[in-house]
C-alpha cells in the first residue's frame, strides 16, 4: 500500500524551541489518520509543514509522493485543508466564495457542491464575516470537499463547536472517505475515535506511536490483578505495563504491550497466587489519558534523575 | 491567464472602494493641479473671477500632488495584503494558487487602477498646458518606469513583507526616521567638496540610478516573497541593504573623489586655444571672500574673475574648478577638483569667481603671505543652435523644442512677486536657452516714447542634460526664473515692465564639449577672515596680479 503522507526525521525548530523531533510517519492511502496529542505536543506544526506553510527544519516529509517543500500551485488542487484558526475571505458571501474557489479546481464537482450547501445548510447569500463558527467551518469544509481532493488535511477541525456541527461535519468526512486520505489532528478523541482508522499519538514534538486503531485497542488494556494474599509489586515489571498501582491486594496498571495468549501466560507467571485476572478493552480517550500521563511521569522522573545528578555534583 | 483574470476581478470587486478614491483623486487632480499655474490662461482668471476659492482651488491642487501618491500606498497595501504574504493562517497558501499568476494578477490590477488613470491624467494635463501628449509618449512612460522604481516597487515590497495597513504605516514611518537618523549619523564622515560633475545624487543619471536601485532591490524581494514568503530574508534585505548603502556614503564619496580626479583630466582636455581668457577682478570690498566651514576645518576662498574672449553664439559653463597655490618658500598645495555654482561665461557676462575649499591649518599657514595662485575650471562648452524671437503675446504661447511661457506682470503673478516670464516644461527642465527680453520702465498702459529703447534683460534657464524625464507625479514642469534688471536703479525703484508685443529671443544650446581653462594670478593675498562665524565672515578685499 503506498502512502499519502510519509515523513523522514522530520524536524522544525523555532529557534532553540523543538516543535517536532525527527517525526518518521506514514499515513497509508484510504486511511482515516487521527494525530492525537496534548496542546502544544506539535501537531499543528506537523500539519503546517506538511502543507508547506512552514519549511522543514531537518528531515522530510511527502504528500501525495510530492516534497512538501515543492508542495505548491496545482499540487493543492488534490489536497483539501481546513483548520480551526484559518483566515477564510471573510468579505465574500459563502455563495461568492464558491464561485472563487470553483475556478481553481478543474475537477469541481457542481453536484457535490450543491449537495454539500443542503447537508451543511448553508446560506449562501450570507457573509462569512456574519457566521458563527460552526457555520464558517462548515462552509470550509463544502469549500474543501467540493472538488472531491485525494487527500484531506484537518487541523482541529471540530475544536469549539458544538455536538450537532461536530456530527455534521463528521457524516461529511464519512460519506468522502472511501475516495479519499483524511489527515486530521484532534484532542477531542471521542469523536476520532468512531470513525478513524490509524491513529498516531505526538508528545513534546515526537510520535510515541502510530498504527491502526483495531491494533491500538487490541494492545492496550486496563488489567486488574486480584491476589490471594498482599504482596510488593516486583521490581523488574516490564517497560509495557503504565501505571502501576498497588493497593492492598489489587494491582492495577495499563497494559501498553497485551497480546492475548502471551500476556495471560506472563501474568500468571508473575502473579501465580492470583485470584482473578481481568483486562478490558480501552476507550481512546483512556489509552491517551494514561500514556499521557506516564510520559509526563517519565518526564518528571528524568528531571528528578538530573537534579539528583546535579545536586551530587 | 484565467487565474489571474480570476485574482483581479475578485480584488477590483473587493476594493472598489479604494479604487473609486485612487481613480478620483487621479481626477481631481488632473483638473485641479493647473490652478498651481501661473499666467494669464491660468491663476488669473481664477483669482479674479471668484478670489478665495480660487486660492482654495491652487492649494487643493498642491495637496493633491501629494495625495495621488497616498492613494497608490493605500491601493497598493490593500491589494498586496488580500493575500497576505506574511503569517501563516491564510486560506489561499493552501489552494492551489501559483505564485507568478497571484503577482501577475496585482500587477494588473495596479496597471488597471494605478498606472492607466495616472497615465491618462498626465496626458490631460499635457494637453492643458499646450502640450500634444502624443509626442510625449516615451517620456511619459520613462516617468512611470522612474516612479514604479521610486515609488511603487518599493511601496509593493513594503506591502508584502508587512501583514496589514497598521504594519505597513509603522514600518513606513520607522523607515523614514530611519534613513534620516543615519544620513544625519554619516553626515560627519563625508567630504565636504564634491566634484560637480559627478555628484549625480540630484542630476537625471543620479534620479535613474536611484530608480533603478529600487527597481531591482524592490524587484528581488517581491519575487522572493511571493515565491518563497521568506519575510525574515525579505526584511533583511529590503531594509539592510539601503541602510548598508547609507553606511557605505561615506566611503563611496571619497572614492568616487579619487576616482574623479581622473576622469576629469581625461575628459576636459586642456585647449592650445583657451575658448575664455580669465582675468583675476578684484572685487567689491562688501563682498564676502571667504566661508568657514561649521566645523571649523576648512575655509571657503572665492576668487573674483572676469571672462573674457568667449566666442559669440557659444557658452562655457564651469563644472568643476581647482586651485593650485605657491608660496615664495616653495610650499606648494593643491585642491581635489571641487564642484562648483559659478556663473556661466559667455560674450556680455558679468563677472564670475572662484569659489573653492581649502583646509584651516593650510589657510593660517598661508594667510599672510604673497601667494602664487592658479584657478582651473573644468567647463563644458555650448553652442546655439536655434534662436526664436516673438513679440510677447498677452497669453500663454508655446516656444518649440522648450515649452509653453506666460508672460508675468502686475496682478499675473500674485504668488511669486516676481514680473517676466514663467515658463512650463515636460517632465523635466527645458533645454538650456538664453532668454532676452526688453523692459519698460514705465506701466505697459502708459504709451512709450520713442526715444526710451527699454532696458535689456536676460536669463538662463533649463540643463544640457538630455534625459527623457526626471521622476515627478505631474508631467509639467513649471520653471521660475528671474531675468536680470526686473527692477529700477537696483531694485529700489520698484519693478520694470514686460509689455506686450516686445521682443523675447529664445536661444537654445547643445553642448558640443569639454576644456580646461584657468588664470595664474601672482603676489595673491589670501582674503583676510575677521570672524569665525559661519554666515557673517566678512573680509577686507584680497589682492593680485594677473599673468
Amino acid at each position: 500500500m503506498t502512502n499519502a503522507i510519509r515523513t523522514e526525521n522530520l524536524t522544525r525548530k523555532f529557534g532553540r524551541t523543538v516543535a517536532i523531533d525527527s517525526l518518521n510517519l506514514a499515513v497509508p492511502e484510504g486511511a482515516i489518520y487521527a494525530l492525537v496529542g496534548a496542546n502544544g505536543a506539535g501537531k499543528t506544526t506537523v500539519i503546517k509543514v506538511l502543507m508547506n506553510i512552514f519549511g522543514p527544519t531537518g528531515g522530510r516529509a511527502q504528500v501525495l509522493g510530492i516534497e512538501s517543500r515543492r508542495l505548491a500551485g496545482k499540487a493543492f488542487e488534490r489536497i483539501g485543508y481546513v483548520s480551526e484558526n484559518q483566515e477564510m475571505p471573510d468579505w465574500m458571501t459563502i455563495g461568492a466564495m464558491l464561485d472563487y474557489f470553483r475556478s481553481f479546481y478543474p475537477q469541481w464537482d457542481r453536484t457535490l457542491e450543491q449537495q454539500l450547501v443542503r447537508q451543511f445548510d448553508l446560506p449562501l447569500n450570507r457573509k462569512l464575516k456574519h457566521l458563527s463558527r460552526g457555520m464558517k467551518m462548515k462552509a470550509a469544509f463544502a469549500s474543501s470537499l467540493a472538488y472531491r481532493p485525494s487527500l484531506i488535511i484537518l487541523d482541529e477541525p471540530f475544536s469549539g463547536l458544538d455536538p450537532l456541527v461536530r456530527d455534521e461535519l463528521i457524516e461529511g468526512l464519512i460519506e468522502r472517505a472511501p475516495e479519499t486520505t483524511i489527515f486530521l489532528s484532534s484532542h477531542d478523541l471521542a469523536e476520532i475515535e468512531s470513525f478513524s482508522s490509524h491513529v498516531g499519538y505526538l508528545e513534546q514534538g515526537r510520535l510515541l506511536f502510530s498504527e491502526e486503531m483495531s491494533v491500538l485497542a487490541t494492545r492496550f488494556r486496563d488489567v486488574t490483578v486480584t491476589l490471594e494474599t498482599p504482596q510488593p509489586l516486583p521490581s523488574d515489571l516490564p517497560s509495557t505495563w503504565l501505571q502501576p498501582q498497588l493497593a492492598d491486594r489489587v494491582i492495577h496498571f495499563i497494559h501498553s504491550g497485551y497480546q492475548d495468549r502471551a500476556s495471560e501466560i506472563e501474568l500468571a507467571i508473575l502473579f501465580p497466587t492470583a485470584r482473578d485476572i481481568t483486562c478490558d478493552p480501552m476507550p481512546l480517550r483512556q489509552i491517551f489519558l494514561a500514556v499521557a500521563k506516564s510520559g509526563r511521569l517519565r518526564t518528571s522522573s528524568q528531571q528528578d534523575h538530573i537534579n539528583a545528578e546535579g545536586t551530587a555534583a | 491567464m484565467k487565474q489571474i483574470l480570476h485574482i483581479f476581478a475578485k480584488d477590483a470587486r473587493r476594493f472598489w472602494g479604494e479604487i473609486f478614491l485612487s481613480v478620483a483623486i487621479t481626477a481631481a487632480f488632473a483638473l485641479f493641479y493647473p490652478q498651481q499655474w501661473v499666467g494669464p490662461d491660468h491663476i488669473h482668471s481664477v483669482m479674479g473671477n471668484h478670489g478665495t476659492v480660487g486660492y482654495q482651488l491652487v492649494i487643493a491642487g498642491g495637496l493633491l500632488l501629494v495625495l495621488v501618491p497616498v492613494s497608490w500606498w493605500l491601493l497598493i497595501t490593500r491589494v498586496v495584503q488580500a493575500e497576505s504574504l506574511v503569517g501563516d493562517l491564510q486560506f489561499w497558501l493552501t489552494r492551489p494558487y501559483e505564485w507568478p499568476k497571484l503577482l501577475a494578477g496585482k500587477l494588473l490590477f495596479l496597471l488597471a487602477f494605478l498606472y492607466v488613470p495616472f497615465f491618462v491624467a498626465q496626458c490631460a494635463l499635457l494637453a492643458e498646458t499646450g502640450f500634444n501628449p502624443t509626442a510625449y509618449v516615451p517620456n511619459l512612460l520613462y516617468n512611470l518606469l522612474l516612479l514604479t522604481g521610486i515609488i511603487v516597487l518599493p511601496l509593493f515590497a513594503v506591502a508584502t513583507v508587512t501583514s496589514n495597513f497598521a504594519r505597513m504605516t509603522l514600518t513606513l514611518l520607522g523607515v523614514f526616521l530611519g534613513i534620516l537618523a543615519l544620513e544625519l549619523a554619516v553626515q560627519p564622515f563625508m567630504p565636504h567638496h564634491t566634484t560637480g560633475i559627478e555628484d549625480t545624487s540630484l542630476t537625471a543619471e543620479g534620479l535613474l540610478i536611484v530608480g533603478i536601485i529600487g527597481l531591482c532591490l524592490s524587484g528581488v524581494v517581491v519575487v522572493l516573497q511571493y515565491r518563497l514568503r521568506r519575510a525574515v530574508l525579505s526584511r533583511v534585505l529590503l531594509f539592510g541593504i539601503p541602510v548598508l548603502l547609507i553606511l557605505c556614503m561615506p566611503l563611496s564619496a571619497r572614492l568616487e573623489q579619487q576616482h574623479t580626479r581622473g576622469r576629469i583630466e581625461a575628459n576636459y582636455p586642456a585647449s592650445s586655444i583657451p575658448p575664455v581668457q580669465f582675468a583675476y577682478r578684484p572685487i567689491d570690498p562688501d563682498l564676502r571672500q571667504i566661508d568657514v566651514f561649521p566645523d571649523n576645518s576648512d575655509v571657503i576662498i572665492h576668487t573674483p574673475l572676469e571672462g573674457t574672449g568667449v566666442a559669440p553664439g557659444t557658452v562655457l559653463i564651469p563644472d568643476a574648478v581647482k586651485l593650485e597655490v605657491e608660496a615664495p618658500n616653495g610650499f606648494r598645495w593643491a585642491s581635489d577638483w571641487q564642484d562648483t555654482n559659478a556663473p556661466k561665461f559667455y560674450a556680455g557676462a558679468e563677472g564670475s569667481y572662484a569659489a573653492v575649499a581649502m583646509p584651516r591649518a593650510i589657510y593660517e599657514q598661508l594667510k599672510t603671505t604673497p601667494l602664487t595662485i592658479r584657478v582651473t575650471f573644468a567647463l563644458t562648452q555650448a553652442k546655439a543652435t536655434s534662436v526664436s524671437q516673438v513679440a510677447l503675446p498677452r497669453h500663454d504661447f508655446s516656444v518649440s523644442g522648450f515649452g509653453v511661457c506666460a508672460p508675468l506682470t502686475g496682478s499675473y503673478s500674485p504668488f511669486f512677486g516676481a514680473t517676466g516670464l514663467i515658463c512650463r516644461s515636460v517632465l523635466r527642465d527645458p533645454p538650456l536657452t538664453y532668454i532676452g527680453v526688453v523692459w519698460s520702465d514705465a506701466p505697459c498702459n502708459i504709451p512709450h516714447s520713442e526715444s526710451n529703447p527699454g532696458v535689456q534683460g536676460a536669463g538662463w534657464i533649463g540643463t544640457l542634460d538630455r534625459a527623457p524625464a526626471d521622476p515627478n507625479i505631474s508631467p509639467v514642469q513649471q520653471v521660475n526664473f528671474n531675468l536680470t534688471n526686473g527692477y529700477k536703479s537696483g531694485g529700489g525703484g520698484g519693478s520694470r515692465y514686460l509689455c506686450p508685443g516686445s521682443p523675447v529671443i529664445f536661444t537654445q544650446y547643445e553642448r558640443i564639449g569639454r576644456t580646461q581653462a584657468g588664470v595664474t594670478i601672482h603676489d595673491f593675498h589670501l582674503p583676510i577672515l575677521t570672524t569665525h562665524e559661519y554666515s557673517g565672515a566678512i573680509t577686507s578685499s584680497s589682492t593680485g596680479q594677473n599673468q
